[in-house]
């Protein structure tokens, strides 16, 4: 039966990189059903023949566990707050606090950098809640959104940064995020895991990765792509003209229905009346708006995104079916043979097994989170025992973060993908940066961050409170400038040969992989040399292939998508 | 066609206002593919489409017929782990029990130790919604005891169990005779 996982993992594998390079043009659900269906046929033909009819009988029993149903729901209510929000008002209530705001002695900057944080500091259990909410008013500061406070350039960064916080907010929400995946299975040694052992980590590791993503956006991104975002800048007749900022009313259900969504975010999160699921709670926000601002339903309803729900659900299907077939127990095998690698060992397969899901980006990281998540326990002591108990929690802060920020680059239906539709940018413009900051920055300074602090508080047997704050802050800072550095020199060699700026693009991918592999090895076997190695060994392999997938040039696949097939 | 009228067309294409709309006031082609230009998709799309909801609607209605309702509200945050050796029978994955409690999935039940639960509640402290963890497997038991003398859980689900000391007393009987 062994036989049966690899196909199925070749089915959904091959399907999924078709689509990723654009060779198959169907909606990415259309894919992810698809790839169910073969695996499950696949997958009844052999149990029938293995294990008889009531085998083949159980299977759709087996494939539907791979639903996790509450990140739809949540999303789901999530998406009807905002449509209240929206049909109330909310959005222009918002806009006056905002001006209010950007003359405060913050500042515009200040209060963009406050947004664009958002996400984290609310961290609610998928960012495409809060983004679909605030997408569109984010919109507004560019000349078409009408307040025209920030040119094109600034707008592309502004929302690319903050989609890339919301995209990465589900890994620390402590009402059912990513992250309490990998919190739970380390609650098997410390105790007070699920209390947020892998929170901060992955909060600070965001907070610096989304500053990586905005200058990468800014220095790489819109120069390799100058041609693939639709916004449009002011005219050359508004140049110079002192614009009159037009004035904002807001009706005071708009008001009352911020402070409604606000108030249901905080229950939501700090649970002040009891436990009780981020979905009653939205709903209940949501059933209050309709009484106190006097909206409909519908207005509800028609807050509600389909695309991210169902690209969600067919990824869940997809992974059932997989998990059913034995395809993640094959790529756990295949993932763990890769110790056997001499240039690699456990230090090098660590550094790519964590950099896995911006490999593979799909459209919700706990599609890949939920199988792989297993597997990296089993590289504890509960297994394989590569690592011990507080090594294990290192890796999986690398880990989480890279994989619940895996949505943000996924053209299959990823959350990124809200983002390049609100800047109107071609599928794949946030790839590189999105990639970049999730190998090179984020999942090296999680290791970092849970190695030097995290496990001191979880296990307070060394007090050098100090001395741990600054080895991260050093770490931190050196990561931050190697990579900085790395961007700034990309910029002045990129020109106008898309070719050779992809190259350049992927040395660079290259040098930070290296750099990334070999700060987790280090993180997780300090000084030994050899692991370094293999760490950085390990690395380079994950920044190839990430570095591979990040598109050379938009248009021409997007031209392709538009012309519809030859006929 | 020339490249400049093919332009043209795409640059049409683009401003096309009956496109779906992803989000308020944008409709975008990268989402889903112009329908309208994917006659061999169409009904691809659609039936894809109908899987998903018909999937979703089971996963909701299926432990609301079987009395497990819930199961529909587990997180799946694994925070019950932590339960460890407080689990007096060692049940390691008591998520793995609460969906396949929700699914109806014997196999996954039984090769997580679901049948040899003895429902002491340890773990339902770890849960970060305190979900009525015992209950919940207390209904899949009792769902999987009669599938197993229906025939329906697969010989070597039970052959498994048998050998890996996974049924409880309660249990050894039905299992022994669904062998025999």
């Amino acid at each position: 039966m062994e036989i049966l996982g690899y196909l199925t993992l070749g089915i959904f594998l091959t399907l999924m990189l078709l689509t990723l390079f654009g060779y198959i043009r169907t909606p990415v659900q259309t894919v992810l059903v698809m790839s169910t269906i073969l695996c499950l046929i696949v997958g009844g033909i052999f149990r029938f023949a293995y294990s008889g009819w009531d085998a083949v009988m159980l299977l759709p029993n087996e494939f539907l566990g791979g639903i996790i149903l509450h990140p739809i729901t949540a999303l789901l209510t999530g998406l009807f707050l905002a449509g209240g929000l929206k049909a109330s008002g909310g959005f222009e209530a918002l806009k006056v606090i905002l001006r209010y705001l950007r003359r405060s002695p913050i500042g515009l900057v200040g209060t963009l950098v406050i947004l664009i944080n958002l996400p984290v500091i609310s961290s609610l259990p998928c960012g495409r809640i809060l983004a679909a909410a605030l997408l569109p008013l984010l919109f507004t500061f560019g000349f078409e959104g009408g307040l025209g406070i920030l040119t094109k350039s600034q707008l592309i960064v502004l929302i690319g940064a903050f989609t890339r916080n919301a995209m990465g907010s589900c890994g620390p929400s402590p009402i059912g995020g990513v992250g309490q995946i990998g919190e739970g299975f380390l609650g098997s040694f410390f105790p007070t895991a699920s209390e947020g052992i892998l929170r901060a980590p992955q909060a600070f590791s965001l907070m610096l990765g989304t500053a990586i993503v905005a200058i990468f956006l800014k220095m790489i991104s819109q120069r390799l792509y100058p041609e693939d975002v639709a916004l449009r800048e002011a005219p050359p007749s508004a140049e110079g003209v002192e614009r009159k900022e037009p004035e904002i009313v807001a009706p005071l259900e708009g008001y009352l229905a911020l402070a409604i969504f606000v108030l249901s975010l905080l229950t939501a999160i700090f649970q002040p009346f009891g436990k009780m699921p981020v979905q009653s709670v939205l709903v209940a926000g949501a059933l209050l708006m309709i009484v106190v601002c006097r909206i409909r339903l519908t207005h509800l309803m028609e807050g509600i995104i389909l695309l991210p729900v169902t690209a969600m659900a067919s990824g869940f299907l997809a992974a059932g079916a997989l998990a059913a077939t034995g395809g993640f127990d094959a790529l756990g095998t295949l993932l763990n043979s890769l110790v056997k690698v001499p240039f690699l060992g456990v230090a090098g397969m660590l550094a790519i097994f964590v950099q896995f899901q911006t490999i593979l980006p799909l459209s919700c990281a706990r599609i890949l989170t939920a199988a792989l998540v297993p597997v990296l326990y089993l590289f504890g002591p509960a297994k394989f025992a590569f690592l011990d108990w507080s090594q294990l929690a290192i890796v999986m802060a690398a880990y989480i973060i890279n994989a619940t920020t895996s949505c943000g680059p996924s053209p299959l239906g990823g959350g990124g993908m809200m983002g390049e539709g609100t800047m109107r940018a071609e599928t794949g413009f946030i790839k590189g940066a999105y990639t970049f900051a999730s190998m090179a920055i984020m999942a090296p300074l999680a290791a970092i961050y849970m190695k030097f602090m995290n496990l001191k508080v979880f296990q307070p047997s060394d007090p050098s409170f100090v001395k741990d704050i600054t080895t991260i802050m050093e770490f931190a800072l050196a990561v931050v400038a190697v990579n900085l550095f790395l961007i700034f020199l990309s910029r002045r060699v990129l020109g106008t040969d898309s070719s050779r700026n992809f190259y350049f693009q992927l040395i660079g991918f290259l040098t930070a992989g290296a750099l990334a592999g070999g700060i987790l090895a280090f993180a997780l076997f300090e000084t030994n040399a050899t692991a370094i190695l293999q760490g950085v060994a390990g690395g380079i392999v994950a920044a190839m292939l990430i570095g591979l997938m990040v598109p050379r040039t938009l248009s021409r696949r997007m031209t392709a998508t538009l012309s519809g097939p030859e006929m | 066609m020339s490249d400049q009228e093919k332009r043209v067309q795409i640059g049409e294409k683009r401003q096309d206002t009956k496109q779906p709309t992803v989000l308020p006031g944008i409709h975008r082609y990268q989402f889903f593919t112009n329908l309208k230009d994917r006659g061999w998709t169409l009904n691809l799309d659609r039936v894809a489409l109908f899987g998903i909801v018909t999937a979703l609607l089971a996963t909701v209605l299926k432990p609301l017929f079987h009395g497990n309702a819930a199961t529909i509200y587990c997180y799946e945050c694994r925070a019950c782990y932590a339960t460890q050796d407080r689990c007096p029978v060692g049940i390691m994955f008591q998520a793995e029990l609460a969906v396949a409690g929700r699914v109806l999935d014997y196999d996954r039940f039984i090769r997580n130790g679901g049948l040899k639960c003895i429902r002491c509640g340890n773990c339902q402290s770890y849960c970060v919604q305190y979900l009525p963890l015992p209950r919940m497997f207390e209904i899949m038991q009792d769902d999987t005891r009669s599938a197993i003398r229906n025939g329906i859980v697969p010989r070597y689900s039970l052959e498994r169990a048998m050998n890996e000391g996974l049924v409880g007393k309660e249990f050894i009987d039905d299992v022994v005779k669904a062998l025999a």
